[in-house]
């Protein structure tokens, strides 16, 4: 329980920032709320030689919105401004929503957004509902910025597609009209329990006919999983009861759980159904306009 | 047995929640525990602990660890006294550091003494252990095979205790009765979690060692601390800072006193050693897993007729305070029904697994579920009310239970009636909504033991109250440890209602082997009345003094002296007056200090069977708890949303204390019940040893309470008192399991009960539907 030692760099620009992370390569590690790292170097797991804190990076922090883009979160917004904040609430409150499911009040005033989704953990609550509503990253490394769909951020456990000299400096929600959406976390205690399983779904109605849905699995896969082919059975279809029920059988056998601590790998599966059965129609209600 | 109302309100400071005495510097941070403490040129110890479950030493080396610069010493078994511990005599199976062998991943194998606890967790990394893996024993069921490793040669076949009980003619009964059910029930390795980790801070000087730490008992420390390094009792100091509770796990010495200790006499310097939480739950000596089959008689009218227990107790790697559990487990149960017949067999068998030892309501939690949900099943089999079926067995006062304990206050069937009304029970027992349910269970406790854990003739409580020289404030002594519950509040209000003082007149010396009168410390839910009676017996003292004194000065005869809130009056003429300090500081110039004195002893108690004394008590506390559960039939989520708890405690000091005590121990039994156990690998590794994946219950989980009281008075406590800390665990599991089972109709024999189980429940209920109509 000891934090080993370690240089503490406070850049002022995100250009030093990805200047020093370039330049110390896999020695370096990146700072916002320390929730997840610091965690792994009390544990012994990590042991990074520099520490590149973003706390100077006033730019990376705060939630706009710009008619054309969308809504736009800074990637060291903490978890507790996404709860609180009217413009996520008024557009995407299943954002907010799903920001109120993460950890305990006292984590969420100093975890981030930006560190939940590029720590990666197949548990991770923000980047189902995100990918559920299309969201981009913007990256900023040395050789300039990138946009990324969410859904290809990830790679595999605690792996995305940044490059070393890379940081995630915002999140982008494009605008998306008549679409309704919803996260739910199955937990095993209402705080600090990390998911079992979490399913967000999110469905572009036009009157009766689900003419987009999006549907994306957590904590039951390596990443973030959409689980497309549940996604088809409703997909251009007026919406009824069987297609949702159908939908989540899919869903579930999409899935792909392992066993642990939490949960068995059955019991994920048919938490899968249960969530996505409740997302979908939660969404369907929402989008309905 | 109730006292008469007029004479409850004549007490002008017990009977009042006043504030807790630590309160504010609690609150404000300001409060020390033993981590919190700096001395000059203190070094930090640390532990290096097993990685292997069963595993012989073949060779330690620690040169390395000792170059390290910053290190002042590296010990292990070689350096420190092989004298065994534990804390049953019988069954001293311990020692400082493993000698031969390793039985659990976490066991203590050396230690080191640094200059900071950077340079000692490096230190820890440079000592080479050589083991040899040997195969672990895991299956408490399997342990006693005898194909299985031993741990401990002087327990063959891994049998730490092996207890058969019997009581009446428990096989006629179970014969003669109506309707007989054999069920088997088991519990989880659930863990303490107290917030403040084990820790000690050692000073070894002038040839005496001085220890503070995080403990519920510095007398049994300084016994056993003593015994181990062979110092005489006098020599061995030890004191406690603020705890942050104890839960039963710190009334035996961790280790971490032990360590200290030596690594204080081998570097000459003060040695601070403070669990991390990893080790404070391998340490663990929680909740032992038990593994229990009842077998219940009843008449048609659901009168308990007669029970045979059965236990399988998984003990862990040691004996610990597990002989006294293990008979907790079968002694407690016949406590708050009536039966004549009982038969209890039990085996506490070691495994390679954390040891297991005293947790709150000791034993007794686990075999109170399995009783109270028989007892709703055998309700449901006779067609029965499950309040009904209580009532009709519910222990009445002044009885005797087979295994001799005497009750002298029972206000159970009160209790019981009034959680029926508080909670609604007769409009919502099966007439909720679907998935709805409410559910009853019981329990009861001793007011502290009846008998020391090691022979000894001292009495149980000492109190010396000291009034200062001018009479303005009395410093009550008592060696009493408040861990948080808020023993110090409560003793200090017993003294000033004793002495005809104000609360706020009392100052504190606590819990300190030198300075304060012997008393066994914060276990068996002891203080209020134990304690409570040595500091009310020293209130008195002084009071009697106080009046010869003033009756003279006032030219009055001293029966008809009376104080209250410091006037000393003659009853009937209230002018004639004067006021307790001009009384007490004359004292002290005529006659000298003005002390009182008090102790306490319990009466002989219980029978002359073997382990008769566990479970002996002076007196019994009861309770009734009402749970209102809703769950999610598809996801087998249960939320608790209400529970009533009526208890029968005896007068109250102190209400806010005690709803506390209440909610906590409720809140504990809870996470029992939904939550908690230590789960491990197939090589005994502990998977969840955080608090991330060992889940206890958050602000945001306990559902509302109402607790509530009902009237009475128990004569062998001081002022009517009773117990509250521990009894309320024990009726939560079995109210739980009940609500669950008036919800969907699933009853779930092994704790915790996970929204997982309950899913396969319900899924196995389903397929259990579908082919019953299959086969229509
Ligand atoms: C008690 C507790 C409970 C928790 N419960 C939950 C939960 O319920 N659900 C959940 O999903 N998570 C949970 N977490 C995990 C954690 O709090 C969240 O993942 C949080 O969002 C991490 O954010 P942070 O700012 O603290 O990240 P940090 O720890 O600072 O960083 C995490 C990782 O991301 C990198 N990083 C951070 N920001 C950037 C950036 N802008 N660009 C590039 N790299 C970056 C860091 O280098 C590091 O590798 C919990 C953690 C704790 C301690």
């Amino acid at each position: 329980m000891i934090v080993p030692e370690f240089d503490y760099l406070t850049p002022q620009t995100l250009n030093e920032a990805c200047a020093l992370l370039g330049e110390y390569g896999s020695r370096a590690k990146v700072l916002a709320g320390g929730s997840d790292l610091v965690v792994k170097m009390k544990n012994g797991l990590l042991k990074p030689d520099y520490i590149v804190s973003l706390k100077n990076l006033q730019d990376l922090k705060g939630i706009r919105y710009e008619a054309g883009t969308g809504v736009i979160i800074g990637a060291r917004t903490t978890h507790n401004r996404v709860v609180e904040n009217e413009i996520l609430r008024e557009r995407f409150p299943s954002v907010s929503a799903a920001a109120g499911t993460m950890a305990a009040y006292q984590v969420r005033n100093i975890g981030t957004i930006g560190g939940n989704l590029v720590n990666a953990v197949p548990s991770a609550d923000m980047p189902p509902i995100l990918i559920a509503l299309s969201a981009k990253a913007r990256i900023v490394g040395l050789s300039g910025e990138r946009l990324v769909d969410l859904e290809e951020f990830f790679l595999g456990p605690g792996k995305t597609v940044l490059n070393q000299d890379e940081i995630l400096a915002e999140i982008i929600i494009p605008d998306q009209a008549t679409t309704g959406s919803s996260y739910i976390k199955f937990g095993l205690r209402r705080a600090g329990s990390l998911a079992v399983a979490g399913v967000a779904s999110s469905v572009m109605m036009d009157g009766e006919m689900a003419e987009d849905v999006r549907i994306v699995l957590g904590a039951v896969a390596p990443t973030p999983l959409r689980a497309r082919e549940a996604e088809a059975v409703l997909r251009g279809k007026k919406v009824s009861q069987e297609l949702i029920e159908q939908a989540g059988k899919i869903a579930a056998a999409e899935s792909k759980p392992i066993t642990d601590i939490r949960g068995s790998a059955e019991y994920r599966r048919h938490l899968v159904d249960v969530l996505t059965r409740r997302t979908l129609k939660t969404a369907i209600e929402k989008g309905h306009v | 047995m109730s006292e008469p109302a007029a004479k409850k309100e004549q007490y002008s400071v017990i009977g009042k929640s006043v504030p807790k005495v630590d309160a504010y510097d609690k609150a404000t941070g300001r409060a020390r525990y033993t981590g919190d403490l700096k001395v000059p040129n203190a070094l930090v110890g640390k532990i290096l602990r097993s990685p292997h479950a069963h595993a012989r030493i073949i060779s330690i080396d620690t040169s390395k660890a000792e170059q390290l610069p910053g290190v002042k010493a590296v010990i292990t078994a070689k350096d420190v006294p092989s004298v065994m511990y534990g804390i049953s005599p019988a069954r001293y199976d311990e020692n400082i550091f493993a000698v031969e062998k390793v039985l659990y991943v976490g066991d203590k194998v050396a230690a080191v003494a640094a200059v900071d606890e950077e340079t000692a967790v490096k230190a820890l990394n440079l000592i080479d252990v050589e083991y040899e893996v040997l195969p672990p024993v895991l299956d408490p069921f399997r342990a006693m095979d005898p194909d299985q490793p031993q741990l401990h040669e002087q327990y063959p076949r891994n049998i730490s205790v092996e207890i058969h009980q019997n009581f009446g003619d428990v096989d006629k009964a179970l014969a003669d009765a109506y309707h007989v059910r054999t069920d088997t029930f088991s519990g989880t390795r659930a863990a303490h979690v107290p917030m403040e980790p084990h820790a000690a801070l050692s000073k070894w000087e002038g040839g005496k060692l001085t220890i503070t730490c995080s403990t519920q008992s510095p007398h049994y420390f300084q016994y056993h601390i003593a015994r181990v390094f062979g110092l005489k009792m006098g020599d061995v100091r030890v004191l406690k800072s603020y705890v942050g509770g104890g839960f039963g796990g710190k009334l035996e010495p961790s280790g971490a006193e032990y360590v200290s200790a030596a690594l204080a006499m081998k570097t000459g310097r003060p040695v601070k050693l403070v669990f991390d939480r990893w080790e404070v739950f391998v340490h663990h000596r929680g909740r032992h897993p038990q593994h229990i089959t009842l077998t219940t008689g009843v008449t048609k009218e659901g009168k308990l007729l007669g029970c045979h227990a059965r236990f399988i107790i998984d003990g862990g790697a040691y004996t610990s305070l597990g002989i006294a559990s293990a008979y907790y487990a079968g002694a407690m149960l016949p406590l708050i029904y009536m039966f004549d017949h009982y038969r209890f067999d039990g085996f506490r068998v070691h495994t390679n697994l954390p040891s297991c030892g005293a947790q709150r309501g000791h034993g007794a939690p686990q075999p109170r579920f399995a009783f109270e949900s028989q007892l709703d099943m055998i309700a449901k089999d006779l067609g029965m009310d499950s309040i009904d079926i209580r009532l009709v067995n519910a222990r009445k006062p002044d009885t005797m239970t087979p295994n001799e304990f005497k009750v002298n206050s029972c206000a159970f069937t009160e209790a019981i009636q009034k959680a029926r009304r508080i909670s609604g029970w007769d409009e919502k027992k099966g007439k909720l909504a679907s998935g709805k349910g409410i559910g009853i269970g019981c329990g009861g406790f001793i007011s502290g033991n009846g008998y020391p854990i090691y022979r000894t003739r001292l009495p149980h409580a000492g109190a010396v109250i000291k009034v200062s020289e001018q009479g303005d404030i009395a410093t009550l002594y008592t060696g009493a440890v408040d861990i948080g519950q808020g023993s110090d509040t409560v003793l200090a209000q017993m003294a000033a209602e004793a002495m005809g003082i104000d609360f706020e007149d009392i100052k504190l010396v606590t819990a300190d082997t030198e300075t304060t009168p012997h008393d066994f410390g914060a276990y068996a839910s002891r203080q209020t009345l134990m304690s409570g009676w040595a500091v009310k017996e020293a209130g008195e003292e002084v009071r009697r003094q106080v009046l010869e004194l003033a009756a003279e000065m006032l030219e009055a005869n001293v029966e008809d002296m009376n104080v209250d809130r410091r006037v000393i009056y003659v009853k009937g003429s209230p002018e004639k007056s004067i006021p307790f300090e001009r009384v007490a500081n004359e004292f002290f110039i005529t006659r000298g200090p003005l002390v009182g004195r008090g102790k306490y002893a319990p009466p002989k108690l219980g029978g002359s069977f073997k382990g008769a004394p566990v479970g002996t008590s002076p007196a019994y506390s009861f309770a009734a708890q009402i749970s209102q559960v809703e769950t999610d039939e598809e996801t087998g989520q249960v939320m608790v949303t209400d529970v009533w708890d009526v208890h029968d405690c005896g007068q109250v000091i102190n209400p806010t204390l005690l709803h506390a005590q209440v909610e906590g121990a409720l809140f504990m039994g809870m996470g029992e019940a939904m939550y908690e156990a230590m789960v491990f690998d197939a090589n005994g590794k502990p998977l969840n040893a955080n608090l991330g994946d060992y889940r206890i219950p958050t602000a945001l989980d306990v559902p509302q309470v109402v607790s509530d009281l009902v009237d009475s008075y128990e004569p062998a406590g001081p002022w009517g008192v009773k117990e509250v800390g521990e009894g309320a665990t024990l009726p939560t599991m079995g109210s739980y399991a009940n609500a669950i089972y008036d919800a969907i109709g699933i009853r779930i024999y092994d704790m915790p009960l996970t929204p997982e189980k309950v899913w396969r429940a319900i899924e196995q209920r389903k397929r259990q539907e579908r082919e019953a109509a299959e086969k229509k």
